[in-house]
């Protein structure tokens, strides 16, 4: 007997459907899966003829043949464990002629465990919203990935073991429909504290100001202990909250990485600080089976580098990508797989390699060289992509006892969400969604030079050195500056002060 | 004098061992008729004549026959340089007084007059903003004056200096501790074109391509010491290489002076001892002029030195006055002044940018600080 049940298959973020083939033919007790099963798939002979056998129902003492149609791309996860079951049960006639009828139009996704229990698995989310473009609605998941299955507005049910499914195909139970618990909005907990707790620095507050409100890229520069760490950790909670899109693509991504359990709840704005030792896959995404990087993870949200200039250099090339096309492609032989990574980078780095370069009262003994070459490690085309650059000094206890109050981040969010609405109506007609994300065409649209702007950056120019390829940076980061102020045009100041934040643009000094 | 051409292509063999005392070659010279024969003589021979252990003898018959003396000539002539040798006429006087004048002496550019004032300016590769300001202050005058600067081409003090001689377009001298058909640091090879190009010269007594060793240096600065009549020391702390310079200096017999400092600067500690210790204060360029010999004075330009007349000073707004009060002497940070003058750091960029682009004020690594007095 023949049997056909539908089941998907995911591929970076792209799902597709999977027709699960079961043929039950005379012969020697024999078990052939086919089509392309990565080593968790083959695997799945064990795990379903126990979890039939431990449900109540008979392995047929046949030979079972199983193909995984289309044959020839590769498939990976453990989710084929339950279309399997149920192929083999239709096949081997232990399914009733309704039950195999309903269940021809179901996607089914799940992978069992020895005792017919079904377990959650990862990337449920973007497989059903896969299917569903391709017109598959209906689906039996896990019961453990229902909280997930709601954002994909799609009809799925979950069944808690095999028994229930096939309870379900006879009509003899109803299943627990997602949607019924969405997963709680969580979003303020992924805070991690506040910045009026941040003392002094007020110029990498504006920086980081600056940065959430037009979407740039930092570089904070200072010793040990002057709340480099501290603010990037509070950056996350000036961002604006995140739109129904942003929401969707963070938990497609969470979804592959399995991240979301069935206690879990909404993420937030991502906030990922990978150790400095991480593997370029790791930061990138890869992998065999190709899994999302720190980079995907912190789609959306921030990518926090401390101790920047620690990381290989290999690994800071690789971030030159998703810098600059906002997500990450991995190609192999058969296929490529893209993931998207449009994130914040705030990087974080002492000034040299013991730290206390410029400290006012520690002494760095660090040599010239020593310290340049450490500066050079993030030199060139990363620095390019990096708007703002702050060095940070010590904060007195003078200014540490005075300033106690600073601005909360509450306050600051305000002005971010207000600077993102001016943006929202300017790329309204635009893939683009931030001021730092704009194209040349779109710089020369909206960042028109003011009145005496020229003079300005000419002055710049000729006199601190700046060069001309930042020259777009400047005007992008001033649109931000003038959106913060809710100018309708870039002035003159706005352009002054982006030159605060480029300390790394001036000549050397060494020919006054 | 003048060497044969087998003479010559000895002596620069017999210059490349390193360990070469002045004193040995002298000796040796004068036991054996010319530079070819002492190569020729057994390792025996030459350790007993020249009363040098064994070992010592056959380490220099190894490293002298390694040297390519043919490819140093061909290479020197390639970047049009001179190569000079002790004993012939066209020797560097100033080189004949030290205690261990070089053999061979490779230069490129043109070496300067013997008459002329010079002055020696060393210093710390790790530079303060203080440091930068002085040394520029009192080059740039010197160099306008007519002195020629005299300095190592190293990082730090040493290529301010030569920078203040070479953007005025006049000659200095840069004495450095590799072969002079290498530039380190690299990051100098422009500045060391600009000294060729304005007249001055590169210097080593080092075989043409001789790698930047830590024994070099030191060697390299009783060089500078020789072809100054004043050394000033600018910046250093109090183990340094400028002070090694500074003792070579007193050594020959030249006048040394300082650059007063903070008393709580590592980088003044040297300066601010030497003046313990007695040397002269170089508050200006006038104070080091007045060391200068009589007679080296004749030709320089002392006029505006002496002048009380200072140049224009550029109108300042208050606001702009008060954050140059407050940046001081010192480096201040935007963060600093902000809060030293009680005003937010947008509003304060604006006043930050046209001090920086009126030259008032320059900023590194995010740090504000005085360009000039």
């Amino acid at each position: 007997m023949l049997s056909n049940i539908l089941s998907g298959c995911i591929n970076a973020l792209d799902g597709f459907l999977v027709s699960v083939e079961v043929d039950i033919s005379a012969g020697m007790p024999s078990f052939s899966l086919v089509g392309l099963p990565e080593q968790e798939v083959k695997e799945a002979k064990d795990r379903v003829l126990a979890a039939i056998r431990n449900s109540g129902f008979d392995v047929p003492l046949k030979k079972i043949t199983v193909n995984l149609a289309p044959a020839e791309v590769k498939k990976s996860g453990t989710h084929f464990d339950l279309p399997i079951a149920l192929g083999i049960l239709s096949a081997s006639g232990q399914l009733s002629k309704e039950a195999q009828q309903k269940s021809a139009g179901i996607v089914f996704i799940g992978s069992l465990g020895l005792n017919g229990k079904i377990h959650a698995c990862g990337g449920v989310l973007p497989m059903l919203i896969c299917l569903k473009k391709a017109g598959h609605n209906l689906a039996i998941i896990p019961a453990d990935n229902l909280n997930e299955a709601a954002y994909a507005s799609t009809q799925a049910y979950g069944a808690v073991n095999l028994k229930q499914a096939v309870e379900y195909l006879e009509g003899k139970q109803e299943l627990k429909p997602a949607g019924a618990d969405a997963l709680e909005n969580a979003e303020d907990e992924t805070l991690l504290g506040d910045f009026s707790e941040v003392k002094g620095q007020s110029l990498a507050k504006r920086a980081l100001e600056i940065a959430a409100a037009g979407g740039h890229n930092v570089l904070l520069v200072g010793p040990p202990g002057t709340g480099k760490s501290m603010l990037a950790k509070r950056f996350a909670g000036i961002l604006p909250p995140l739109t129904k899109e942003e929401r969707l693509d963070i938990l497609q991504i969470y979804s592959v990485c399995k991240l979301l359990g069935k206690n879990s709840k909404m993420p937030g704005r991502p906030f990922r600080d990978p150790h400095h030792t991480i593997s370029n896959i790791a930061l990138i995404g890869g992998g065999q089976t190709p899994k999302p990087g720190e980079v995907s993870l912190a789609h959306n949200g921030v990518l926090f580098l401390d101790e920047f200039a620690e990381f290989s250099r290999s690994s800071l090339e690789v971030l030159r990508e998703p810098l600059e096309t906002f997500k990450v492609t991995i190609a192999r032989a058969k296929d490529s797989f893209t993931f998207p990574a449009k994130f914040t980078l705030i990087a974080a780095m002492n000034p040299c390699p013991c730290g206390y370069h410029g400290h006012k009262i520690k002494q760095c003994n660090c040599t010239p060289l020593q310290i340049s070459r450490y500066k050079s490690k993030v030199s060139g085309p990363l620095l390019d992509r990096i708007d703002l650059t702050v060095n940070l000094n010590p904060v007195d206890y003078k200014d540490w006892n005075k300033k106690s109050e600073g601005e909360t981040s509450a306050q600051i969010r305000q002005r971010v969400i207000a600077a993102r609405q001016i943006q929202q109506e300017r790329f309204k007609n635009s893939t683009t969604t931030a001021n730092a994300f704009m194209s040349v065409a779109e710089i020369k649209e909206f960042c028109p030079l003011p009145q005496g702007g020229g003079e300005v950056l000419e002055l710049a120019m000729k006199k601190l050195g700046l060069s001309a390829r930042s020259l777009d940076k400047i005007l992008k980061t001033a649109r931000t500056i003038a959106d913060l102020a809710g100018s309708k045009d870039i002035q003159k100041q706005h352009i002054i002060e982006v030159m605060q934040y480029r300390p790394f643009d001036r000549k050397g000094v060494s020919d006054i | 004098m003048q060497f044969t051409y087998e003479e010559k292509l000895a002596m620069l063999k017999i210059n490349s061992f390193s360990f070469l005392r002045a004193d040995w070659l002298g000796r040796l010279l004068d036991i054996f008729s010319s530079p070819c024969e002492i190569l020729k003589q057994t390792p025996q021979v030459l350790s007993e004549e020249g009363k040098i252990s064994l070992e010592t003898a056959q380490k220099f018959l190894q490293t002298t026959s390694r040297l390519d003396a043919e490819q140093e000539m061909e290479q020197v002539a390639k970047v049009k340089g001179t190569i000079y040798f002790k004993g012939e006429d066209n020797y560097p006087k100033e080189l004949l007084n030290i205690k261990e004048p070089p053999p061979v002496l490779y230069v490129r550019g043109t070496l300067p007059e013997v008459n002329t004032a010079r002055v020696a300016m060393v210093g710390t590769r790790k530079i303060t903003p203080y440091g930068r300001r002085a040394a520029t202050r009192l080059g740039e005058d010197l160099a306008l004056a007519g002195v020629i600067l005299v300095s190592g081409l190293a990082r730090g003090v040493d290529s301010v200096v030569h920078s203040c001689a070479v953007r005025n377009k006049k000659p200095t001298l840069a004495l450095i501790g590799t072969g002079i058909g290498r530039c380190y640091p690299a990051e100098n090879r422009e500045l060391a074109r600009g000294i060729l190009d304005t007249g001055g010269a590169i210097i080593s007594e080092l075989p043409f391509n001789a790698p930047p060793l830590a024994p070099h240096f030191p060697r390299r600065n009783r060089l500078i010491a020789a072809f100054s009549q004043i050394a000033v020391v600018v910046e250093g702390e109090v183990k340094s290489g400028a002070l090694i310079t500074a003792k070579m200096a007193l050594e020959q017999g030249l006048d040394v002076l300082a650059v007063p400092g903070p008393i709580d600067s590592p980088q003044s500690m040297g300066p601010n001892k030497l003046i313990k210790e007695g040397a002269g204060m170089a508050l200006t360029a006038a104070d080091i002029i007045d060391c200068i010999p009589l007679n080296l004075k004749v030709g320089l330009d002392t006029k505006k030195l002496y002048n009380e007349e200072k140049p224009p000073q550029q109108e300042l707004t208050s606001l702009e006055q008060s954050v140059v009060n407050a940046i001081g002497s010192g480096s201040k940070s935007t963060d600093d002044l902000a809060l030293a003058l009680d005003m937010g750091v947008s509003e304060i960029a604006g006043l930050l940018f046209n001090l920086e682009v009126n030259g008032i004020i320059t900023c590194e690594d995010g740090k504000y600080s005085r360009r000039k007095f």
